[in-house]
């Protein structure tokens, strides 16, 4: 697709090939930012910079979200359903302690 | 039900197994980890937690106050997972709720050899995908065709100083962000960079090759990027 575009000067790598190169680059686990481009290309070092920042933020993305009490609710009637007329009792309900 | 999202199982893969990650299919847990297998992120986001061991053990043994335990101790980080995968909180319940009774119908097959919270949270994934695949999408291949362009080549705005995120965006910033991934990037996203699923996990769930799953993250971070900046952009003209 892009594979083309931008080869004019040949010799160092310019930002499109660079930025080609980057998934690799990322998951082979080098040190992108100190990549020869990188350091010389303030486009390409923001870049490097703000990917690399939003996986760090990822990983603390912690899990905040909790389910509405019906989804409980639906686990235990669906759980006593399961069981139905079954000998053993199905789950307890509520908090009893 | 079959949890069974791809059959395919006699594959290389099966280092995960080693490493306490376990194929849909039967759920095996055959294999011991070793120390230096175990996978780390998963033991980072999954310490052991008091009163767990035994809330599992009384479970397994029919104790319905137990599975309450195991309710309460799981069913943020299984919602949550649920949610960012999915991005639709009426999904996410009723998916955190067949990933419980699952749980509840396979407990007895959990024999300790990986951490608790890594099998059930590799269920729950499980009844994610599945989700995904009984309404056909979001086909993560197909994502490529539905996003065009704007990743491609060199990025002539991004040198503008006062745009560069490093450091600037807090979480509900990021987790507004990724709610408004389209759905194919968002499910690599959340099982790699949030969730710590390595890409050979992720091509062997969602049935694509690892290169793929490397290329749909790293558009994900580029889009995530511009979701972000965007979202800067509106704030400052606000201000
Ligand atoms: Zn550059």
């Amino acid at each position: 697709m892009s594979s083309a575009r931008n080869l004019q000067d040949g010799t160092s790598m310019n930002c499109a090939e660079f930025q080609e190169k980057l998934p690799e680059l990322f998951e082979s686990g080098a040190n992108v930012s100190q990549e020869e481009h990188v350091q010389g290309c303030e486009t390409c070092s923001a870049l490097v910079r703000d990917l690399e920042y939003i996986a760090a933020q990822a990983k603390l993305l912690l899990p905040i979200h909790d389910p509405s009490p019906v989804v409980w609710d639906n686990i235990q009637s669906a759980i006593r359903s399961d069981h139905g007329a079954d000998s053993k009792t199905a789950v307890h309900s509520g908090k009893r302690t | 039900m079959n949890l069974a999202l791809k059959t395919k199982s006699d594959n290389p893969l099966t280092e995960n197994a080693k490493r306490g990650i376990f194929k849909t299919g039967g759920l095996r847990m055959n294999a011991r980890p070793t120390e230096e297998q175990k996978p780390i992120q998963h033991m980072r986001r999954n310490p052991p937690i008091a009163g767990e061991a035994e809330a599992i053990a009384k479970a397994q043994a029919g104790d319905g106050h137990s599975f309450e335990i195991l309710y309460s101790l799981h069913k943020r980080r299984v919602y949550s997972l649920c949610l960012r995968m999915l991005g639709n909180v009426a999904e996410a319940e009723d998916l955190t709720q067949e990933a419980f009774l699952q749980l509840y119908r396979k407990i007895g097959t959990f024999r300790g050899d990986s951490a608790f919270s890594t099998w059930l949270h590799r269920l729950a994934v499980n009844v994610v995908l599945m989700h995904l695949r009984k309404k056909g999408l979001p086909q993560v291949s197909l994502e490529e065709t539905l996003e065009p362009s704007q990743d491609d080549g060199p990025r002539k705005d991004i040198g503008e100083r006062d745009l560069v995120l490093s450091g600037s965006i807090d979480r509900v910033a990021l987790e507004r962000a990724v709610e408004n991934l389209p759905p194919g990037y968002r499910l690599v996203f959340v099982l790699h960079d949030v969730e710590g699923y390595e890409h050979n996990e992720i091509a062997d769930m969602l049935s694509c090759s690892i290169g793929n799953s490397k290329s749909q993250l790293h558009k994900a971070r580029m889009k995530l990027r511009d979701l972000l900046r965007s979202g800067q952009r509106k704030e400052e003209s606000i201000a």
